[in-house]
């Protein structure tokens, strides 16, 4: 019996150690594809990748920004607000819309605009440049349209299964007018007991 | 008379049986019943793909938008007696054959209610999009 037991022994360690290495190595997915990390709680890189999409195709089968006073149109990113309790950056999603718009000579985004510019250094290079010639305004910068938006959760539970809905919200204002020029709202709604890998 | 009893509450169960799964499926009605002008003869070639989801494609329309680019609707619908979820990914091809790289060519998911329908939809994003190209993965 004694050799049964040591053989039992060594076995139930191998299989202990053998369990230890057990687990995910790892290794490189395609972002947003069917592997990714579903979350419930969370807004996720395919949520965002969907909500960039469909806020495009809008924006190409509408035209909107075809209609603005220059060729093309000259786009301030405004104010989009996350105010969903998961913490991701917005640019995320405007960045991906910008990709698409500027290299397809849809839109050319203007970044020395406003009071808070994207980039107050090019700024303060374009306003300089424009005092030492006398002007006074930067030539060149005369945006049509501003984007602004807001992304909203709205939650709810039954029993352990919770559920949560991701609202993304965008606004094109027409900034000779004064008004809405463009609006699209893409939902994303998520329901389950714990987050998963894959969709 | 044991027999005929034993029978009439088989037949009652099966009846249960046989019914429970049509519970909660959804029931379709439309005004339509001619495939629309902008039907697409590509259909066939969807549903072959679809249907190793348990799906099948009822239509494929593709018709050029005011604004020029080629828009892409497919009804799928769901004979099964439960929901289906999948995933698609719809990527653009111009007029040679190429792929238009774009981050409006992503994953996304669709839940279909059992009996129910619904609408996968693209746009290409850019005029040179003339074709396309569907994958469809299971999820459930």
């Amino acid at each position: 019996m004694k050799p049964f037991n040591s053989l039992a022994a060594t076995m139930s360690a191998a299989g202990l150690f053998s369990l230890w290495g057990c687990g995910t190595p790892a290794r490189p997915i395609e972002t947003g594809g069917t592997e990714s990390i579903t979350s419930i709680d969370d807004v996720d890189m395919q949520d965002i990748n969907k909500a960039a999409s469909g806020m495009l195709e809008s924006l190409l089968v509408q035209g909107t920004l075809s209609g603005g006073k220059n060729k093309p149109a000259q786009l301030v990113i405004g104010t989009i607000v996350n105010d969903t309790s998961s913490r991701f950056d917005v640019g995320e999603m405007t960045y991906r819309m910008r990709e698409q718009l500027v290299n397809s000579g849809q839109a050319a985004v203007v970044t020395t605009y406003g009071n808070n510019p994207e980039d107050a250094t090019a700024q303060d290079a374009a306003k300089r440049e424009a005092f030492l010639k006398g002007q006074t305004s930067v030539p060149g910068v005369d945006p049509d349209f501003s984007l602004t938006g807001k992304i909203t959760q709205v939650k709810r539970e039954a029993g352990n299964v919770r559920q949560a809905t991701y609202t993304f919200r965008l606004t094109l204002t027409n900034l000779r007018t004064g008004l809405e020029a463009w609006t699209k709202v893409v939902d994303v709604t998520k329901q389950g007991t714990k987050n998963a890998i894959g969709f | 008379m044991n027999y005929a009893a034993a029978m009439v509450v088989r037949v009652g169960v099966l009846a249960v049986i046989l019914l429970l799964p049509a519970c909660g499926t959804v029931n379709i009605t439309s005004t339509r019943d001619a495939p629309a002008a902008t039907a697409h003869p590509k259909q066939t070639q969807v549903n072959d793909l679809l249907m190793q989801v348990f799906v099948h494609c009822r239509e494929l329309r593709m018709f050029r938008s005011d604004t020029g680019y080629e828009q892409l609707q497919i009804d799928v619908a769901n004979d099964d007696f439960r929901q289906r979820n999948l995933a698609w990914r719809i990527d653009w091809l111009d007029a040679k054959g190429n792929v238009i790289e774009s981050p409006m060519s992503v994953w996304k998911s669709c839940s279909i209610a059992a009996g129910g329908m619904a609408t996968l939809s693209s746009v290409a994003p850019s005029r040179d999009g003339v074709d396309f190209r569907l994958q469809v993965r299971r999820s459930d």
